[in-house]
């Protein structure tokens, strides 16, 4: 609460009268309230914020002494842990020299703010989204891809403001499209939501952002954001659209979602809190087009569930990113499938049944969200899981692998792109990356 | 001795309003209620109402439904607008959790 409250440009604190979550539930006993009812006197009467200043001033840098090198990063590791900095893995201190090495990528000045981080309301600038990145062992040929997805996550339309604290576990993907991925490290085949030391960029942009959320943003768990699971949430999802084996005709998401430019590097950018892999392919003897289209079937019928994830965005947002192998994209490509037929098949075939979705309570979640079209929705027999085929996310990517495809489960009331700007040095920055990592793998 | 000296990574925060001023008494003043109607907050409010009109005498406590409710709208600048032209002098907020 006292996240909400720093975010809207108060003082962080607020006249707030706390109970056990017991209370909150159905059949709860709530005679508390009145126990403690001076409390809430109180609270409008005597309260004063105990936060003095404006808060604007910056925090001094941190020092450590030690008698090595390794237990001077020890004890910062210690000292990031105990002040709360920390994802609880080993982090690179961020130094000056770390910093100034990372804004080496900065097409932007190192003080520009790029706004408030919800929803603690931290000053997100350049220099933090460095730190950040330094933090999570991050290089400067990374930082153009952090500060977009930075600048997509402060976009309003993303609602990170509400999915930041929401018990949700929501998590931010960001989807690169263009040259850049590859050229920076970044995964679009085998293992691409995991780690790789062949391509690492995308677990240490992911972490980086993880930690503004955390430290600029306030998401500590339990604290800031009540996510009940918060998985995904240690490196978040940060992986390159599989452009090299798009079926031709398909186009790249972000020409598709977004409007960039053909070749554009671009990042865009959703929430999602779930990840499931589907078995696409058959078992048997099937034909090629009765593989694709029993592939089609199980996608769709795994979308089919009244767990109501897709309300956030049902109107402009996803209801999730369906991840095909580009040796599948191309094989349905050849049997006449698109991008576009395939958002179509799985929105007339993932609606659900009326009588389901009244057994599991699902039209009281519909009726009481804030947007019209999606309350309207109600009267739809069977109700579509999204309001439009157009918002289905489908990217080419994973590994040369026929079997399985992937589901990011959306929870995401926007999907927000931003094209990515590099700084003039980085064809330096991506010499040194051949200098200190070998040759960028094929 | 080795020195390690790193930036502090929580950044800064920028207050840029005051918190609204408290009443000196709640007796003889007009209060509202703001509800997102989550969390028991449909029985947890109206027992705040009738505590408050009991305790304090003149007070004036406005419905629970007096402001629009929910989640989706009570964050939104026309319920702050409809809350100032009530002419309330404190308000509660509820619930979270």
């Amino acid at each position: 609460m006292t996240n909400a409250v720093a975010g809207l440009g108060l003082a962080p604190d607020a006249a707030m009268v706390t109970f056990p979550i017991a209370m909150f539930l159905p059949g709860s006993d709530i005679s508390p309230v009145e126990a403690r009812k001076q409390e809430f006197y109180d609270g409008l009467t005597r309260w004063r914020a105990a936060f003095a200043g404006n808060g604007a001033s910056e925090p001094p840098m941190i020092r450590v002494q030690a008698s090595s090198v390794e237990h001077a990063f020890a004890r910062a590791n210690d000292m990031m842990l105990a002040r709360r900095f920390s994802d609880g893995l080993p982090l690179w201190p961020p130094t000056r020299e770390r910093v100034d090495w990372i804004l080496r990528g900065a097409a932007q000045p190192r003080r520009r703010e790029l706004g408030a981080f919800p929803p603690r309301g931290g000053v997100t600038t350049v220099e933090s989204c460095a730190i950040a990145l330094a933090m999570a062992g991050g290089r400067p040929e990374y930082l153009p891809v952090l500060m977009a997805a930075v600048e997509a996550f402060l976009d309003e339309e993303s609602g990170s403001e509400q999915l930041q604290a929401a018990s949700g576990s929501a998590f931010p993907v960001v989807i690169v499209n263009g040259p850049l991925g590859a050229q920076i490290r970044l995964n679009a085949g085998f293992g691409c939501l995991g780690p790789d030391p062949q391509r690492p960029a995308g677990a240490s942009i992911g972490r980086a952002l993880r930690l503004l959320q955390q430290n600029l943003g306030g998401a500590l768990p339990g604290v800031g954001t009540m996510a009940n699971y918060g998985g995904m949430r240690y490196t978040n999802v940060v992986f390159a659209e599989d452009e090299a084996n798009l079926p031709a005709g398909w186009p790249a998401h972000g020409v598709e979602r977004h409007s960039f430019a053909p070749g554009q590097s671009s990042i865009s950018l959703a929430f999602a809190n779930g990840v499931t892999n589907i078995r696409r392919r058959g078992a048997k003897k099937e034909t090629p087009e009765e593989d694709a289209l029993q592939g089609m079937y199980r996608m769709a019928d795994f979308m089919r569930v009244p767990n109501m994830p897709g309300l956030a965005g049902y109107e402009h947002g996803t209801p999730g990113i369906l991840m095909l192998p580009g040796v599948v994209a191309k094989t349905m490509a050849g049997l006449g499938w698109t991008k576009a037929s395939i958002r179509e098949f799985l929105w007339a075939h993932s609606r659900i049944p009326a009588d389901q979705l009244r057994r599991a309570g699902c039209p009281a979640w519909i009726e009481i969200d804030s947007k019209k079209a999606t309350r309207e929705s109600l009267a739809l027999d069977p109700w579509p899981i999204t309001a439009s085929p157009d918002n289905f996310v489908i990217i080419v990517a994973g590994g040369g692998h026929p079997t399985n495809s992937y589901w990011l489960q959306g929870y995401s009331p926007g999907v927000v792109g931003r094209v990515i700007e590099l700084p003039p040095s980085f064809e330096a920055l991506i010499a040194d990356a051949e200098r200190d990592l070998g040759p960028c793998p094929a | 001795m080795i020195t390690l000296e790193f930036h502090d990574p929580s950044g800064v925060i920028a207050v840029r309003q005051p918190h609204a001023p408290r009443v000196p008494t709640l007796a003889g003043k007009r209060v509202g209620f703001v509800s997102n109607e989550q969390w028991q907050a449909y029985r947890m409010l109206p027992l705040l109402k009738q505590l408050l009109e009991a305790d304090f005498p003149g007070i004036e406590v406005l419905p629970i439904d007096a402001f629009p409710q929910g989640n989706a709208v009570i964050g939104s600048e026309e319920t702050a607008a409809l809350v100032k032209q009530s002419g309330v002098d404190a308000v509660l907020i509820g619930n979270a959790a």
